[in-house]
């Protein structure tokens, strides 16, 4: 018997051509079901994310299930040849070790990223209650997910942010005690400024006011985040009650300056405060950053900070692939042991193995 | 005997420190390294907790009578603070720094100080009063210590996010907030339990004329000092990074000053 794994990812294929072969979350079983009826695969799995869709699988002969497999999807997806020619194949400890590595976010876009792990274990829950997996397929994601939580636990493969919306929420979360009960002011709302406070947003932050001088934009904050807009006129009354202040207008020199920021400093009786100046040029003038209790990070500082930990995520990797390729060899040793209970249950003559 | 049970506790504080350091070099997440370092810190405690008792069993009193006895009652104080506060505040690193500040603390009275002990004045020693304002004092002095502790690590972090720099330490430190409001809450858990203390002490010196002059113009500057540290946030809202150098600037005077007054001829003794 065979591992087989066949599919894309975000490196092998663009977004008009894995949303083709993409299976909902909804479909994930009854997929898997046909998949077994229409393929000689024994078992089967789908992994269906943003970024990747992909097809783990037993097979007897894994010639003839790629084969299959790939028909299967021309048909059931109405998709040219050309496009199941670009599904990347792997098998046996190479399937195993690509599993590990994407249930750990080795091989996701966001090195390290948690929420894939998730989402295969539920693509394997959703083919577990579809009866599509088997002794094999039971055993090798049982094993993934717990690798992934090793590799979690056991290095820092998952430490720090790597977008600058992320690293503004994880300093805003090192300042105050508790985002829920911290209130926000957007100046300007750029895609940025809107990518920030979304991420704020996120974490519990439900007071925000927006100020902007472009009424459509300012609705998209009210809408969508429950966010109070002020005229730009007002901004100044409502700085002494706001914790942490997005700036991202396109005025040419700093709006917010050392001068004026320091009496209200007096007035919010030296309350933290936290900048973040994503404006071009700034907005905030850096003399700020050197008052008690306020703490500036502009556009360049945010990015540094996600390329470091991007960077130290990268230093991990190699740790990572030493616990994965444990787990992943010990698993194998398993797969080729039981050969002979696998070909029995399937029904597979030795010769064919 | 007992001075043996000391220093094996700053061993273990000393172990405990170098875990802590080791994790804040590698910034892993917490874990079995985490619950090492709190069971060394415990041991350490337990044996902190045998040397003053066997000391106060050898000497028949509370074990003050020298700057060694004092300064370890004040890192057994501290510990014992951040024991009951640590899991309130689920602030576990807070312990993690207590143990090399407590190190630091009877390592100096350790090799400093000699272990010798003034005898007790008939009829004073012994008075309850007496008693109740070193022990409730001391007990003050650990809370303040441990203020230190929490201020030094929020200085540390404020640090890093002023400076844009951040360690591997960054995401294991608390948030600034919650480290300036233990900050507060210890400093004002220490200066009522001061106040308590030095109202024994006068009603010790009011029966028994025990004190002396120098120890009580030092003791009630240092209350003078940290009440007007408390009063400081709602007068005038010193917080945040301003609190925090304070009160590493004043548990430093305060251990500095105590160590320097305690040389001073006859300072524990009874007024003649």
């Amino acid at each position: 018997m065979k591992l087989l794994l066949i599919g894309l990812n975000h490196r092998s294929a663009p977004v008009e051509v894995r949303e083709r072969l993409a299976v909902s979350k909804s479909a994930l079983a009854e997929f898997c079901r046909a998949l077994l009826a229409a393929t000689p695969l024994r078992e089967v799995v789908v992994l269906s994310t943003c970024n990747r869709v992909e097809f783990y699988g037993v097979a007897a002969d894994a010639a003839a299930a790629s084969l299959a497999l790939r028909r299967f999807l021309c048909a059931q997806r109405q998709v040219p040849d050309s496009v199941v020619e670009q599904l990347y194949e792997r098998q046996d400890a190479d399937c195993a070790q690509h599993l590990f590595e994407v249930a750990a976010g080795l091989d996701s876009m966001v090195l390290g990223e948690t929420e894939i792990l998730g989402q295969v274990k539920e693509a394997y829950q959703a083919a577990q209650a579809a009866g599509a997996t088997g002794m094999a397929l039971n055993r090798l994601f049982q094993k993934t997910l717990a690798a992934a939580k090793q590799v979690r636990s056991q290095t820092a493969i998952t430490r720090g942010s790597t977008s600058v919306g992320s690293v503004a929420v994880d300093l805003a979360e090192k300042i105050f005690r508790d985002l829920r009960t911290r209130s926000v002011m957007v100046l300007g709302t750029g895609a940025m400024s809107e990518t920030t406070t979304r991420a704020l947003h996120s974490r519990g932050v439900r007071r925000i006011v927006v100020v902007s001088r472009i009424p459509e934009r300012a609705q998209v904050f009210c809408d969508e985040l429950g966010a109070r807009a002020i005229s730009y006129e007002q901004w100044e009354r409502e700085f002494t009650a706001v914790d942490i202040i997005i700036s991202a207008t396109a005025a040419p020199h700093p709006i917010v300056t050392r001068a004026k920021l320091e009496p209200y400093m007096k007035l919010r009786r030296f309350r933290p405060l936290f900048l973040i100046d994503i404006a071009v040029p700034r907005d905030v003038e850096r003399g700020c950053g050197d008052l008690d209790n306020v703490f500036l990070y502009d556009i360049d500082d945010l990015q540094q900070i996600a390329n470091e930990n991007r960077a130290a995520r990268e230093r991990e990797i190699a740790a990572c692939r030493a616990i994965l390729a444990t787990h992943c060899a010990r698993y194998m040793a398993w797969f080729v042991q039981n050969q002979a209970a696998l070909q029995q249950r399937y029904g597979v003559a030795e010769t064919a193995a | 005997m007992e001075r043996n049970l000391l220093w094996l506790a700053q061993a273990c504080y000393a172990v405990s420190g170098i875990l802590t350091a080791r994790r804040l070099r590698a910034g892993g997440p917490p874990g079995a390294g985490q619950r090492l370092t709190e069971a060394v810190m415990a041991v350490g405690f337990a044996l902190h907790t045998a040397f003053l008792f066997m000391r106060g069993e050898a000497i028949g009193r509370c074990p003050v009578t020298n700057p060694l006895e004092t300064t370890a009652f004040i890192g057994w104080s501290a510990v014992l603070f951040y024991l009951l506060i640590g899991s309130a505040y689920r602030v576990s690193f807070l312990g993690a720094f207590t143990a090399p500040v407590v190190l630091v603390m009877c390592l100096v009275a350790l090799v400093s100080f000699a272990d010798v002990h003034a005898p007790a004045a008939p009829g004073t020693s012994r008075s309850p009063w007496v008693d109740f304002h070193v022990a409730i004092a001391i007990v003050a002095y650990g809370a303040f210590a441990l203020a230190a502790v929490a201020a030094g690590m929020y200085w540390w972090q404020e640090r890093q996010l002023k400076s844009r720099r951040l360690g591997a330490s960054f995401l294991l430190l608390p948030p600034l907030e919650q480290l300036d409001v233990i900050t507060y809450r210890l400093l004002v858990v220490g200066l009522a339990m001061l106040t308590l203390g030095m109202l024994g002490g006068l009603v010790a010196y009011w029966l028994a004329r025990h004190g002396t002059l120098p120890k009580m113009v030092w003791a009630w500057s240092i209350w003078l000092a940290y009440a007007l540290v408390v009063a400081a946030r709602p007068l005038w809202a010193v917080r945040g990074g301003r609190l925090a150098r304070l009160t590493m600037l004043l548990f430093a005077v305060t251990l500095l000053s105590f160590w320097g007054i305690s040389q001073i001829p006859n300072f524990h003794r009874p007024a003649p």
